[in-house]
């Protein structure tokens, strides 16, 4: 010990007297062992000063040091302003995953600088950052740069980078959970292990601390490791001993028939939210996707107009000057409410929210205490949240949350390994900057958690992909993107290197277009496809406007405010959220709970009717039981299979027992699933019976039947687009900079067919396979999922119509196919039928 | 699979191309040579197997049906010449006797003295041929002339009961025009929408299909 001597550590602490505060413990301890030299993570509640606990602890060491300096610093005149100018520069770069942290982050910073008399700057830079502030900080770099990942890299695209880091003392990861299970936190590993490599170039003797924030996960020891994977340093865990008060609530309609058995919009319940909302300072309202986001601002405004002014919209397509101005707004209290996506989700302080409304389920133990801790962020204080279910067994799932939250089960994020596309990505980056050595890339890279187990056949085959193009022994002569130019490997083409930087970073979505009113003003952004649908004079709703669409003209939506009061809602892509294993095993436990009355929770109470209408017309499946119901309709006969292990492993459970009926006899399905069961549609009779059924469900030959099951091909290929974008093979979309090529377009798509008949060892086509099957078919879960089905007592029901149970299944658009049968066989039955198919669109809105 | 078309016998072959046996004329379209090598050059590695492979197809064609003429109804050259371009130039040479006929498209800017040292013999607008004209994108306006062209790489989504889909390539007709799919594996497709009086022929690994069509 002995930085409580220190006379940073006494400035710091007085301050804090003057402001009435006190350090926690894991706040002082952080300062320690930063002072210390250690790096590290802290895990500590939201609202109890995380950003303090290692913002302070680089201050404090600013100022012993400075201290120090100024003892030295006795000649007065020229020479000393010129080398303290010298001395200046970035201490300190706090990576955040959401661009609306930083202008908070900046804001409490700069208050703390200030209120020391510590002469810092403290910049932001992201997508968000205006030209001129880049130009800025090229000149003179701040103190401490708040950045995302995506930013950091564009600054290593840039040339004569490492004179920005020459005095660099700590990075830090802040939210690193929300990074860490993503390729952006593969962005951040690599970023990280080139400004440390630099350092170490220039100052081999200095010290570089790599510091994490996260919040609790299930393998807070790994996150650690991912971020700081070096041997050398001294690691530590700061864990907070405080615990956050949450009161969870459901929000239940009068009877149960007023909830829809399927569904995920929920607005028949605006009602009963309208109180919430009015008894509330300010209630942030998180929805699960965009379009909902838009659809609950309307309803809410109809229901009550004189909300108008007082609730507001934000999600991560509206532009950013309207983002800004809502955030302003929360902070100052001006707003009663808010209806938002994740967008809002993380670790902003706004301090009037005392009420958060989850809308739907969050699926995740992890996101929902997030998103709880939203409201009550004063440490001590109490987090409320309400559940507003969108259908009627989401009940079950609240309960679920419930027991969850009060047990502390919280899923783990795996992070990401391997990612080659990510890995293409950033040696172009490398190379449009100062160029690089390969050989002294691949330590770093290969020091990394995410490229630990790179081999040296595959970094050489990424180094032929991006120098000459590839596997093929024939001569590329004409491929050119990255060049030995000195020892260093660069890319000279000025118009690739522009093309690189424009889409450096691993969000990949559709082609996006900018919206803004015929007079002026920018409202936000939609994907083009949804654009392509619209004719002139068609309303659309965006940021909460009701927007009449006039014309497209230089890649700009341009529009004027509609007279029509509701209208539909862009829905944007996006994945759709997996129930996680944890949530899961809850939710069959609440299953058997429900019938037995064996519980303490009002909405298991409250859904008891449908449970006793599902047990008359089928079975309710106890966790010792396993449930199939076998239903023929005029669509075909279904089988409908509930394991309850989320959407995802359903996914391939269903093509699985597809692919195993499928060689019983030639036979085509449509495949449909939840986070609950899954269903086969087959117009033919199915070969299915109460003695074939455990064979079906076997685990053995799993591996040989997923791999022989055609969807593997499709999930890659699904896999393959966001790595085609990353790797740059393919560019998406650029909000109002649309890089017009005619002769450059392709698809992902096409890509993926040109790889798999033409390039077979592609390693981003094993890439897409290998995120397939460990992403995305999650192989051990489904293991584990059907030894405990060949455990269960099997129950074959024939039901005469939808039961409560399958019906959300059922309504579910997203569909899949698998087949048996000859090709030309299944054309003769089937017809082109474009009318059909446009008015189901039109039903999905 | 034969069909009849202004009283005409066409052949739609899988390979993506029609043969005029009265005229044995072999009829492709978006050939877009050179393709993958202009992607190359942009630092966009597509393997390039991928233009040596639409040539062997093209071979196997010739020497399926030994037309006389080979008409390309546009989009037969990609941006520039460029090494792809020279493996044209290597094949030209060996089947020397067919003539070549292009009715230019969009991405046909090849220099003049290009296609006349490649053999070719370009029409910039369309091609008359009684009872068709060869164009590479369908005309707004419609005389007695059958249109056939290529342009958009044509596609069908077909639709089952029990919700299932599939999609292809094909080749498209009504009553002024018939459109060829793209000739080039390194191609996308735009899905069509059936009206009334269309015909579609899906390309299946393994023939050509008729669809029908349910409104």
């Amino acid at each position: 010990m002995g930085i409580e001597t220190s006379k940073g550590y006494k400035q710091v602490m007085k301050w804090l007297k003057t402001t009435r505060k006190k350090p926690f413990k894991f706040q002082t301890d952080a300062w320690q062992y930063y002072a210390e030299g250690y790096s590290g993570l802290v895990n500590a509640p939201t609202g109890f000063g995380k950003t303090f606990s290692l913002f302070l602890a680089v201050v404090i060491d600013e100022l012993n040091s400075t201290q120090e300096s100024s003892k030295v610093k006795v000649v007065p005149g020229k020479l000393t302003t010129k080398k303290a100018k010298v001395q200046t520069g970035l201490k300190l770069i706090w990576i955040t995953p959401l661009r609306s942290l930083a202008k908070d982050l900046s804001r409490a910073m700069r208050e703390v600088c200030e209120q020391l008399g510590l002469d810092w700057q403290v910049g932001v830079r992201n997508g968000d950052t205006s030209q001129n502030d880049k130009l800025k900080q090229k000149k003179q770099m701040p103190e401490v740069l708040i950045i995302t990942p995506e930013s950091m890299h564009l600054l290593l695209a840039q040339k004569s980078t490492f004179n920005y880091f020459e005095h660099l003392q700590c990075i830090v990861a802040d939210e690193w959970h929300e990074l860490l299970g993503s390729k952006r936190g593969v962005m951040a590993e690599l970023a990280i292990s080139r400004i440390k490599g630099l350092l170490l170039e220039k100052h081999p003797e200095r010290l570089l601390r790599i510091w994490g924030i996260s919040a609790t996960i299930g393998n807070i020891e790994q996150a650690l490791n991912v971020l700081v994977p070096y041997e050398d340093v001294l690691k530590v865990i700061v864990k907070a001993d405080i615990e956050k008060k949450i009161v969870i609530k459901s929000i239940l309609p009068d009877h149960i028939d007023m909830l829809p058995w399927a569904g995920h919009l929920g607005h028949k319940l605006a009602d009963k939210l309208l109180p919430i909302i009015y008894k509330s300072k300010t209630t942030l309202i998180f929805t699960n996707t965009r379009g909902q986001a838009e659809l609950w601002y309307q309803t809410l405004l109809a229901k009550d107009e004189n909300l108008a002014g007082q609730l507001a919209i934000h999600h991560g397509s509206i532009d950013f000057e309207l983002r800004n101005w809502i955030e302003d707004s929360i902070h100052s209290g001006i707003l009663k409410a808010v209806v938002s996506t994740s967008s809002l989700d993380l670790g902003v302080d706004f301090k009037p929210v005392d009420t958060v409304v989850q809308i739907g389920s969050p699926k995740g133990v992890a996101r929902f205490l997030q998103r709880a801790g939203r409201s009550g962020h004063s440490p001590y204080e109490t987090s409320k949240i309400y559940f507003l279910p969108t259908h009627a067994l989401e009940l079950v799932e609240a309960a679920a949350i419930k027991e969850a939250a009060r047990t502390q089960n919280i899923e783990s994020r795996d992070p990401i390994v391997m990612a080659f596309d990510t890995l293409i990505q950033y040696l172009v980056t490398l190379a449009v900057g100062d160029g690089f050595d390969d050989e002294k890339i691949y330590i770093e890279v290969k020091e990394t958690h995410a490229f630990r187990e790179l081999l040296p056949d595959e970094w050489a085959w990424i180094m032929r992909f991006i120098t000459t193009g590839g596997e093929s022994l024939t001569a590329y002569n004409e491929f050119s993107k990255v060049t030995k130019i000195d020892g260093l490997w660069k890319v000279e083409s000025r118009q690739i290197a522009m093309r690189h930087r424009l889409h450096i970073g691993t969000i990949v979505s559709d082609a996006m277009l900018k919206v803004k009113y015929i007079s002026g003003g920018f409202v936000g952004m939609v994907e083009e496809s949804f654009v392509a649908k619209m004719k002139v004079g068609t309303s659309f709703t965006l940021a909460g406007r009701v927007l009449e669409f006039a014309m497209i003209k230089d890649m700009m939506v341009l529009v004027r405010k509609s007279k029509q009061k509701t209208a539909m809602s862009p829905s944007w892509m996006g994945g759709r959220m997996s129930l996680s294993a944890n949530l899961g095993v809850i939710l069959r436990k609440k299953y058997n709970e429900t019938l037995d009355k064996q519980h303490d929770d009002e909405e298991l109470d409250f859904i008891l009717p449908l449970f006793e209408r599902q047990a008359k017309v089928s079975h309710v499946p106890q966790s010792d039981e396993f449930l199939i119901e076998l239903i023929n309709t005029r669509d075909g006969y279904h089988l409908f299979a509930y394991p309850f292990e989320g959407r995802q492993v359903h996914e391939i459970m269903a093509s699985l027992i597809a692919y195993r009926l499928g060689r019983l006899k030639p036979i085509s399905f449509s495949i449909a699933m939840n986070d609950y069961g899954f269903e086969l549609l087959s117009e033919q009779p199915l070969p299915l019976d109460e003695d074939n059924i455990k064979e079906l469900f076997s685990p053995e030959n799993l591996s040989d039947d997923i791999i022989a099951s055609i969807n593997a091909t499709e999930m890659a290929r699904r896999k393959f687009r966001d790595i085609a974008c990353i790797s740059g093979l393919v560019f998406q979309g650029y909000p109002g900079k649309y890089v017009a090529n005619k002769h450059l377009q392709s698809s992902a798509a096409l890509f993926f067919n040109v790889f798999s008949d033409y390039d077979k060892h592609n390693l981003l086509l094993r890439q897409a396979y290998d995120e397939a099957f460990y992403q995305q078919i999650e192989e051990p879960r489904l293991a584990a999922a059907l030894h405990r089905i060949q455990k269960s007592k099997v129950i074959v029901v024939k039901a005469e119509s939808y039961t409560p149970l399958c019906f959300p299944i059922k309504v579910d658009s997203l569909r899949d196919n698998m087949s048996s049968e000859e090709l030309s066989q299944r054309i003769e039955r089937m017809t082109a039928e474009a009318e059909k198919k446009s008015v189901r669109k039109k039903n999905v809105h | 699979m034969f069909i009849n078309c202004r009283g005409e016998r066409l052949y739609l072959s899988k390979e993506r191309a029609i043969y005029w046996e009265r005229e044995k004329m072999l009829i492709i379209s978006d050939l877009h040579i050179g393709k993958s090598a202009h992607f190359r050059k942009s630092g966009i590695q597509v393997p390039d197997t991928v233009g040596k492979t639409d040539l062997q197809k093209l071979t196997a064609l010739v020497k399926e049906f030994k037309p006389f003429t080979l008409l390309v109804t546009g989009d037969m050259f990609h941006n520039k010449i460029n090494s792809d371009a020279n493996a044209f130039l290597e094949w030209r040479k060996s089947y020397s006797e067919i003539r070549v006929v292009l009715v230019k498209g969009n991405h046909d800017e090849l220099k003049t003295q290009d296609y006349v040292a490649l053999g070719i013999e370009v029409h910039h607008k369309e091609l008359l041929c009684h009872p068709f004209r060869f164009i590479h994108n369908k005309p707004k306006v419609f005389d007695e002339y059958y249109n056939l062209c290529g342009h958009i790489h044509p596609g069908i989504v077909i639709f089952g009961r029990a919700k299932q889909q599939l999609k292809f390539p094909c080749f498209y007709f009504n009553e002024t025009c018939g459109i060829l799919p793209a000739f080039s594996v390194f191609t996308g497709l735009f899905i069509m929408k059936p009206e009334k009086g269309d015909s579609f022929y899906a390309i299946t690994p393994e023939k050509v299909v008729p669809i029908a069509i349910s409104s």
